[in-house]
């Protein structure tokens, strides 16, 4: 079963002097057992509110969603999944032990296991210091911590993060990350939203591009950035004259060759390479990043 | 520990650890100790102005928390996106108004007995101070105090039924405040136009005034200060039908509270 089903939801707001304003567009969205599926899109362009919809906040106009195979916004579905608002707020008056003892008591979790989990999320999320002080003292970043340790707490299968590193300073995106790879190598299941193509291209399998309250695309991460691949940079010690010849060189120290080699070139290459009996010290791959095939995504959909 | 449990511990948490409700609670506390002082300025009904000051400080109190905790409870939390955090949770929205609501209501109880207390000796030492005809009936203090802690809860419960529709302060603070005034006045104003002296009076006038009577608290039901005061007696029925009128119309109230909170939108 799919941790989340989405099929053909679309939502709208009431705007100015009545307008309607449409958030989504009949999304239609699987996400697999066991990875990490990155929402990318420019603001406005239905993130949050796909999110508010998975997670029961508001119901869709049109269409449905599964958790689980529960109904989004039941308590079934509210049960099985971890999540994290964007730009979290909590109750500035308790602390986090207090808010996570909430937070166990709402997943039903006994009283011991709230301490023990409590304990463990606290730790992986470096609040230990700070579990027993008022929430209105807590920085940005910290808060955020907080939320993800609350939606860690009852350990679920799925998560729903919504702009999971908004907030957090290197040290604290780098232990997000982390912590993803680690969930999702216990098999866990990921969905979050996120304006940084860095962090999809660090952590996600998928990623899926929302532009306009349309799914624009959704693609495996790993083929992006192979089929984003122009060309190649090739180190090559002293290299013969006819290697020299074709392959026009970007660099020069008199040892050191650096040669740009294009995709489609590199067999010819390495076969002339391979005869000549080269010395190739290092071939990297010169790509398009996400980055850029974000861009072009939203580029199009402007024009 | 139930989910409804802690929600209540959680709200109650908030309600304890906020300054400004210290500082209220604080100045009451002042009132109270100033009462024997007060009440001897007064040299044939010492005893009953002690009663009388004790009285109305505590429900003075009282009103004034039922209406800043009950207005400031629902629209708060939405505005400030509480309710995100809180509602994604698998708790239902019902679980959530009732233990806002319960929260209010054992504070009220909790500090309304606590002040209770307080003002036995207060009210002991100016009685003492100059003598009264009247016994202190103790048990018209407790039945009057009572009555002012059952009208504050259900002046919150009004107050939280109108901030789970509202977006700001305005409504649900200035609604329970002219609520209020309108509960306490709707018994005369009934009892007015149902008297002789308002033959002149359109019958269609009569019928909407007694209709607003009957959606409106009455809040006169609750007010036993009188027999406190003046040691008169109270009869049992008049507890009875106020406790039954109180709990049947913050059920009411509660239940509308409800419908409306779950089909409010709040993404």
């Amino acid at each position: 079963m799919n941790p989340i089903l989405i099929e053909r939801i679309s939502k709208s707001y009431k705007g100015k002097k009545g307008q309607r304003i449409q958030a989504l567009s009949e999304l239609t969205l699987e996400v697999k057992p066991g990875e990490i599926l990155g929402v990318l899109g420019p603001n406005g362009a239905g993130k949050s509110t796909t999110i508010k919809i998975l997670t029961g906040q508001i119901p869709p106009d049109s269409g449905t969603v599964e958790i689980l195979g529960a109904m989004a916004g039941s308590m079934q579905a509210r049960s099985a999944f971890g999540y994290l608002p964007e730009n979290p707020a909590f109750y500035d008056f308790l602390t986090p032990r207090e808010y996570l003892h909430l937070v166990g008591a709402a997943f039903a979790m006994s009283v011991d296991r709230i301490k023990s989990e409590s304990d463990r999320v606290l730790a992986l999320l470096d609040l230990q210091t700070d579990s027993d002080r008022p929430l209105r003292g807590f920085s940005k970043g910290m808060v955020q911590r907080l939320g993800l340790a609350q939606a860690l707490l009852h350990d679920p299968d799925l998560f729903i993060w919504d702009e999971p590193m908004s907030g957090l300073d290197p040290m604290g995106r780098a232990l997000v990350k982390g912590l993803m790879l680690e969930l999702k190598r216990r098999g866990k299941t990921i969905f979050f939203s996120t304006h940084v193509t860095a962090d999809v291209e660090a952590v996600c399998d998928r990623v899926a591009v929302i532009v306009g309250g349309r799914l624009q695309a959704l693609n495996d991460v790993q083929e992006i950035l192979a089929d984003g691949i122009e060309g190649y940079q090739v180190q090559i010690l002293n290299p013969s004259a006819e290697l020299a010849a074709r392959f026009s060189a970007s660099e020069d120290n008199g040892v050191m060759t650096e040669l740009y080699v294009s995709r489609e070139a590199l067999p010819g290459f390495l076969d002339l390479a391979s005869r000549g009996g080269e010395d190739i010290r290092l071939i990297e791959p010169r790509r398009r990043n996400l980055e850029q095939f974000f861009l072009d995504i939203v580029s199009r959909n402007q024009r | 520990m139930s989910k409804f449990a802690v929600l209540i511990q959680v709200n109650l948490k908030t309600i304890l650890r906020d300054r400004i409700l210290h500082a209220i609670l604080g100045a009451v506390v002042v009132g109270l100790l100033l009462v024997p002082a007060i009440s001897s300025f007064s040299m044939r009904q010492v005893q009953e102005l002690a009663i009388s000051l004790a009285l109305s400080g505590i429900s003075f109190f009282l009103l004034v928390m039922a209406i800043l905790l009950g207005s400031s409870s629902i629209w708060r939390d939405v505005e400030q996106r509480h309710t995100t955090s809180v509602l994604t949770l698998p708790l239902s929205r019902t679980t959530y108004v009732l233990a806002k609501f319960a929260a209010i209501a054992i504070f009220l109880l909790g500090t309304g007995i606590l002040l209770g207390i307080c003002s036995i000796p207060l009210i002991s030492v100016a009685a003492a101070s100059y003598p009264s005809d009247q016994p202190i009936l103790w048990g018209n203090l407790v039945v009057a105090l009572c009555g002012d802690i059952a009208k504050s809860m259900l002046i919150a419960a009004m107050a939280l039924l109108l901030s789970s529709i509202s977006t700001s302060f305005y409504l649900p603070f200035f609604g329970s405040v002219v609520l209020y005034l309108c509960g306490s006045a709707s018994q005369e104003v009934y009892e007015y136009v149902t008297g002789e002296f308002v033959r002149a009076m359109h019958p269609l006038v009569i019928v909407i005034i007694k209709s607003v009577y009957c959606l409106l608290p009455n809040l006169a039901a609750f007010n036993y200060k009188v027999q406190a005061v003046y040691a008169l007696p109270i009869p049992f029925e008049q507890i009875a039908w106020s406790v039954g009128y109180g709990t049947l119309y913050v059920a009411m109230i509660l239940v509308l509270a409800v419908l409306t909170f779950n089909r409010r939108v709040l993404g």
